[in-house]
């Protein structure tokens, strides 16, 4: 299986690392929140999909260059349909989309 | 108090074994060289300040930073991408290179640097049966039309890092490819680029003998 790297082009997945969905966004939530918040972080900590189609899941190239990418992933075919930096990868941009 | 001298020496100095070696009496397939004294500084760039860093380049180095998977060539200095906004600032000595400390000045604000001329081990690799041999050990496309003279690329060859790239042929027309890794792995993927060479026959420089 090959997985195209944004940067270095098609390589070897062995040279890349699966994290995880990159879906869950971290709730903005003041601190004492209460009940309500607690609810969402577990959300966000616990709790994944198990889809069975597409999926964004996080990919870290250590094998090549050592940037993180977002991978759009078919879980049945294991067919890549986009591969994209992650939020912060480089440095060309000023400020990443998704950075504060 | 005793006085301590610290002298560098090779990573190789046990593994690599000078002369011919392997299959056939005629001219190697392979050949095998350390390039044992280099300047190396890695140059990461700062948030939004590629222009800077380019500028900083052109000025020190008279070469633009690399464009992804390639490399840039100075007078002196060779700039080899990898990753993206961060290359390494490459040279043999005792070439006249910018000093690391004029490096400093020069990124000062807009670039990290961080000096690795003895933290990695540099392994040049040529000769007609070259890319046979580390067809072996990469997933990389070696080939011609894929990875052409002036080359870059970071990937993995024995699950280990390498920053691998692709110098100018040689005299006989046949590729030069460097692969620069840990030099504490060095010795690891010393044996293996030997051991996947000697079908072709492989001859090995001494150390300091030059490329």
């Amino acid at each position: 299986m090959r997985i195209a790297c944004p940067f270095c082009g098609a390589r070897d997945s062995g040279e890349f690392t699966y994290l995880g969905d990159a879906s869950p966004k971290r709730p903005d939530a003041p601190i004492d929140g209460g009940t309500a918040v607690e609810d969402q972080f577990y959300d966000y900590v616990y709790l994944r999909d198990n889809v069975a189609g597409l999926t964004r899941e996080y990919w870290y190239h250590g094998g090549g260059c050592r940037s993180w990418l977002i991978a759009e992933r078919s879980t049945t075919t294991h067919e890549f349909k986009s591969v994209t930096a992650a939020p912060g990868a480089g440095a060309a941009k000023a400020k990443q989309a998704g950075e504060r | 108090m005793p006085d301590f001298v610290w002298s560098s020496q090779s990573p190789l100095k046990k593994a690599l074994v000078p002369g011919r070696h392997g299959a056939g009496k005629a001219a190697p397939g392979v050949s095998l060289s350390h390039v044992s004294d280099i300047a190396l500084v890695q140059v990461m760039t700062r948030r939004g300040r590629n222009a800077d860093v380019a500028k900083a380049a052109k000025k020190l180095f008279g070469a633009e930073p690399p464009a992804a998977l390639k490399i840039s060539s100075g007078k002196v200095v060779t700039l080899v991408w990898s990753g993206p906004d961060q290359f390494l600032a490459f040279s043999e000595l005792p070439q006249t290179a910018p000093s690391v400390e004029q490096q400093e000045q020069a990124f000062a604000g807009s670039a990290s640097l961080s000096n690795q001329s003895d933290g990695r081990c540099q392994i040049r690799i040529s000769g007609p049966n070259a890319r046979d041999a580390l067809a072996k050990m990469t997933s990389l496309d070696l080939h011609d039309t894929v990875f052409p003279v002036g080359s870059a690329a970071t990937t993995s060859i024995d699950h280990t890092a390498v920053n691998f790239w692709r110098e100018a042929d040689d005299a006989s027309g046949n590729p030069v490819y460097v692969a620069l890794v840990f030099t504490s792995f060095s010795d690891t993927l010393w044996h293996l680029f030997v051991e996947s060479s000697l079908e072709y026959g492989v001859e090995v420089a001494a150390i300091g003998a030059g490329h």
